[in-house]
């Protein structure tokens, strides 16, 4: 495996048994049959509580059964994860980073007693929902709002690109509280809060997209809210406005940030391999310099990218991890996975076009994962106001 | 009851390495738990959540490199581990004989109702150091285990063993016992992340031989290695290519030189 700099050799001994094991999980449970998934639109959700049993989600949140692991062990797992598939690192993202976060960080003592075990051992599935129909890179527009009545409150509105929408079991829905009209928060029309929308109350749909063409081994699909009545004990009580949905995401990019170096080495280790065994003109091509350069270019890309991630990781376990460093290592390290899967992928020549081979089922992922959780654009206009202190997007 | 469970380090070697005297080289050697090994673990964790088993304690004989290893035997629920190794060891080949001497003491001082051992180690593939064993410390044995089942409080194991030709021979072996288990007994788990976490906090006891009442002669090698090499790799296939006629027509033409349907 490529690791150019040596980094993981300085990993404590507890690192290097995660690395291990979620490594040999991925290869014998879930490898084998993803192309499959792929390739049919589906998920392989018999391995949902295989996970859970694993540790596999919020393995770095503490209490409630969860394990604690380093933020560099949290980060290996998700880079073993995406180096199987985008899909199988999304689902432990969400699950773990924007449903179990938020409830640990936000919650009540009785929410976290009654969701972070179950979600922790993968036997309850949850969704994340910020984003709507009309307002992705602008969330702070959102619609979707609820209203208190007596001791319940009402949600309307809809969301979108929902990961695991269709499955879950419960659904941390951002909404503005418009219960005195509005009038406290700066913006006027509510301040935003998030709710724990269990997914069988009465107006809650989950229907699921189908016909995508990225991040196809993985469920996406809609949460629509009509007139939706919630206990006021579903309120996350410890965070209010913008704050709530977007720490969640800063702790998922982290996560994306370390994944997308598992599908860059991914596409790297098949294109080595295969520039090695593949003979044309009377031996391998990978004696060719053509070739050679692109795996040159390719390893240094990867071995930046993961020193990012490692980094990141550092910064993160001693408390000086500001958002804007997780958008230049998201933004760097899925760019970086998006092209050097294309690259990848030109090595393998047809055979690359095929399901047995991972670089273009890569490639069609980074796809969603370049433009998920912040745009690349997005991200880049994060950096733009942190380095002139000018927001380019008000 | 107490189970004692055999666990070995082994070294992988990859597609390509260099031979190095009478070894492969460091640098081309991967190292990994012992896959029989595996599930012995596995047989003495299932025995100690059925409450059959009250501690289960894995045993290694290696260097401190090993105790990533072994951690991974803690880390899928043995309670505790002891590492054997001693610089004495070092210098020398280590034959079936005296890992048998070493794992006897630890053996006097666990005193353990079964010992669980791998049929044999990936590497050096003696094969015998669980048998031997049994036979220096007087224990019932049992080997190539596919199937296990311990009637503790009756003193037995009922145990199936896997025979030449797909015959299987069902046993009941009195306890003390070692049982060498053969992979497909069970279905080893994997380490999970809580249970990596657990491990760090569990003991590994590091002894040496004089921690053992053994010295250096004692567990002295009959054996030398000699040499280590590739063989010679000689083939004399020959790839029949052609349309189905043309290599049906060569296929016979082989089959009558070699005397076939003459």
């Amino acid at each position: 495996m490529l690791d150019y700099v040596g980094l993981e050799a300085d990993l404590g001994e507890e690192e290097r048994l995660i690395r291990d094991t979620a490594r040999e999980f991925v290869e014998e449970r879930v490898r084998p049959d993803i192309g499959d998934h792929f390739e049919a639109g589906t998920f392989p959700t018999e391995i949902i509580p295989e996970m859970g049993e694993m540790g596999f989600y919020a393995p770095n949140l503490d209490g409630y059964g969860l394990p604690n692991v380093s933020e560099t062990a949290y980060g290996l797992l998700m880079q073993e994860l995406e180096a199987c598939d985008s899909g199988l690192r999304s689902m432990a993202s969400v699950q773990g980073a924007l449903v179990m976060y938020p409830i640990h960080a936000f919650g009540s003592e009785a929410q976290k007693e009654e969701w972070l075990p179950a979600l922790g051992r993968g036997e309850a599935v949850g969704c994340f929902g910020l984003t709507e129909p009309e307002h992705g890179s602008n969330p702070s527009a959102m619609e979707t709002h609820a209203e208190r009545d007596g001791d319940e409150y009402v949600l309307n509105g809809s969301k979108t690109w929902i990961t695991n929408s269709p499955i879950a079991d419960v659904a941390v829905v951002w909404a503005k509280d418009r219960s005195d009209g509005g009038a406290a928060s700066a913006s006027g029309d509510g301040t935003v809060r998030g709710f724990l929308v269990e997914t069988d109350r009465d107006g809650v749909t989950t229907n699921e997209i189908h016909d995508k063409l990225s991040l196809r081994a993985s469920i996406t699909g809609e949460i629509s809210l009509q007139n939706v009545r919630v206990p006021e004990e579903n309120i996350l009580p410890g965070v209010e406005g913008m704050k709530g949905p977007l720490s969640c995401l800063t702790q998922a990019r982290f996560g994306i940030a370390w994944g997308a170096v598992g599908a860059a080495r991914d596409c790297f280790e098949t294109a080595r391999a295969y520039a090695t065994d593949r003979e044309q003109f009377g031996g391998p091509i990978a004696r060719f310099q053509l070739q050679q350069e692109k795996l040159a270019e390719m390893a240094t890309d990867i071995t930046t990218a993961q020193l990012l991630a490692h980094r990141l990781a550092d910064l993160k376990e001693r408390g000086d991890l500001r958002p804007q460093h997780v958008s230049m290592a998201k933004r760097n390290n899925v760019r970086t996975a998006r092209d050097q899967s294309r690259i990848a992928r030109e090595m393998l020549g047809g055979n690359g076009i095929t399901t047995d081979y991972s670089p273009m089922r890569h490639m069609a992922n980074m796809e969603t994962v370049y433009t998920y959780e912040g745009t690349h654009d997005i991200h880049t206009l994060i950096l733009g106001e942190d380095l002139t202190g000018i927001p380019a997007f008000e | 009851m107490k189970v004692l469970v055999t666990v070995k380090e082994v070294a992988e070697v990859g597609d390509d390495f260099a031979i190095e005297g009478t070894g492969i080289a460091e640098s081309d050697l991967e190292y990994d738990l012992n896959e029989w090994d595996d599930y012995a673990v596995e047989a003495g964790v299932q025995l100690a959540e059925a409450d059959v088993a009250d501690e289960v304690v894995a045993v290694t004989i290696g260097p401190e490199r090993s105790e990533e290893t072994i951690r991974m035997a803690l880390a899928k629920g043995a309670d505790r581990a002891v590492r054997v190794w001693d610089d004495a060891l070092t210098e020398e080949f280590l034959d079936v004989a005296g890992k048998v001497s070493l794992l006897e003491a630890v053996v006097a001082e666990e005193e353990p109702d079964l010992v669980l051992s791998g049929v044999q180690a990936a590497d050096d593939s003696f094969g015998a150091t669980g048998v031997a064993l049994a036979d220096r410390i007087g224990f019932e044995h049992a080997a190539v285990v596919n199937d296990l089942e311990v009637a503790a409080d009756a003193g037995v194991a009922n145990v199936h063993r896997e025979l030449e030709g797909g015959v299987e021979e069902l046993t009941e072996v009195d306890l003390p016992a070692v049982l060498t288990v053969q992979t497909g007994l069970n279905e080893p788990r994997y380490a999970s992340l809580r249970g990596i976490r657990q491990a760090q906090r569990k003991e590994i006891a590091a002894k040496e031989l004089s921690d053992l009442g053994l010295s250096a002669e004692e567990v002295a090698s009959a054996l030398t290695l000699t040499e280590m090499y590739e063989p010679e790799s000689e083939s004399d296939a020959e790839m029949i290519e052609g349309d189905a006629g043309e290599a049906a027509g060569r296929l016979a033409e082989v089959l009558r030189e070699k005397g076939v349907g003459a």
